[in-house]
């Protein structure tokens, strides 16, 4: 992996290398405006003879020397950079093709197989969660479906106990009431045979101390008499 | 459900005084005294208390029946005191009175009264008696300050009341 990174960082450092190294100058062969002046005016001075005055005062020769001022062809590039430019090209399109694009080639193919590898276990991992998730809504459901089960159990018993409750205090209450009507009845009867009670207690012992005062001799013999005499009436 | 030994002494008082020839005499002698000893605590808890030695509870006797009782009826109270059997005087009285009534072919009426009956009473009440029940009876009477007036006769487990006490609660059951 990490040769194949080295490989494909050298293939343009060589490419620009081989530009720097093979590119010749624009106009390295008579080009420049001072190069062609020098090379016309040179030209000119030799066949005048060595005469520079001469040659500077000639028409031809400074028509000549106006024509380096002329700029080359915008479109078409010179010669030697055609040339350069396109040996630079086909190294640089030979070393590619044999060298950088097999490494680029092959380090995209493995990052696209490691990228669909990793799609395909986000994918599975995907699938997992929502089949955890399903599972877990799944879980979910059912718990609810407990508490609300539970809830409603708890509910149900917690209303019967309440009713029960109520119904108990209220049979409670009823009862209490009951007795304690039966109670106060008791209570009321028992306090009016009391006070009868205490009454002809009160009567009978004044009517007793009249009595036993009135009992003389005399009439308790009567009373003797008397019941002898309701004895020997009375048969059986 | 009689004690024998209530029993066995009434048998031999009955025994002693029949033997005595005075049956009658002792009975209500022993009648009255067994009355007496029945109304007085301190006389029944004395002659019950074996503490007391039995020499001074037959002195006690002694000097309550002298000059009142035959000696027949004194000797044979010691007698039953001295054994102890003091407590069970009443009883055993009262067994000697009806062996003695029946030994004459008759019941014993045992009267309540407040004040005692005459002789006269005594004989209309057992000829009433006899009209009514067809029983001949002996009249023995108790006199019994809380019956206030009138009589209660007891022949056994019969009892005519004709007393003012039965008249008054019958009044106090009324106001209830």
């Amino acid at each position: 992996m990490s040769q194949r990174r080295n490989r494909l960082a050298a293939a343009p450092l060589i490419a620009v290398l081989g530009l720097v190294a093979f590119a010749g100058p624009a106009g390295a062969s008579g080009e420049s405006v001072g190069g062609c002046m020098a090379e016309h005016l040179a030209e000119a001075v030799e066949e005048n003879h060595g005469d520079l005055q001469e040659t500077l005062h000639d028409e031809e020769v400074q028509k000549d020397l106006e024509k380096c001022f002329e700029a080359p062809n915008p479109i078409l590039p010179e010669t030697n950079e055609i040339i350069w430019g396109a040996l630079s090209f086909g190294l640089l399109f030979f070393f590619m093709a044999k060298k950088g694009f097999p490494a680029v080639k092959g380090a995209m193919d493995a990052r696209a197989e490691r990228i669909a590898s990793d799609l395909d276990a986000a994918e599975q991992a995907k699938i997992d969660a929502r089949a955890v998730e399903a599972d877990y809504q799944a879980r979910l459901g059912d718990a609810k479906g407990e508490a609300s089960r539970l809830i409603d159990e708890a509910r149900g018993a917690a209303d019967q106990l309440k009713a029960d409750l109520s119904a108990r205090a209220e049979a409670d209450i009823a009862d209490m009431r009951e007795r304690a009507a039966a109670d106060i009845e008791s209570a009321r009867q028992q306090a009016i045979a009391d006070l009868r009670a205490e009454v002809a207690g009160i009567a009978l012992g004044a009517a007793e101390r009249v009595v036993q005062s009135s009992l003389d001799a005399e009439v308790q013999g009567r009373l003797i008499d008397a019941y002898i005499d309701e004895v020997a009436g009375s048969n059986g | 459900m009689a004690d024998p030994r209530v029993d066995a002494y009434a048998d031999a008082l009955f025994a002693v005084a029949a033997a005595e020839g005075n049956l009658t005499a002792v009975e209500d002698e022993l009648f009255q005294f067994a009355q007496a000893l029945g109304s007085n605590d301190d006389l029944r808890a004395t002659l019950a208390d074996g503490a007391v030695p039995a020499a001074r509870r037959q002195q006690v006797v002694e000097d309550l029946l002298d000059g009142k009782a035959s000696a027949t009826t004194a000797a044979l109270v010691s007698m039953v005191v001295a054994a102890g059997r003091a407590a069970d005087l009443p009883a055993i009285v009262a067994a000697v009175v009806e062996l003695g009534a029946a030994s004459r072919n008759r019941a014993v009426a045992t009267v309540r009264s407040a004040i005692d009956l005459s002789a006269d009473q005594r004989s209309r009440l057992e000829a009433a008696i006899h009209t009514s029940t067809g029983r001949e009876v002996e009249v023995k009477v108790v006199i019994d300050p809380s019956v206030l007036g009138g009589v209660v006769t007891e022949i056994g487990d019969d009892i005519i009341d004709g007393s003012v006490r039965r008249r008054l609660n019958q009044l106090r059951e009324s106001f209830r």
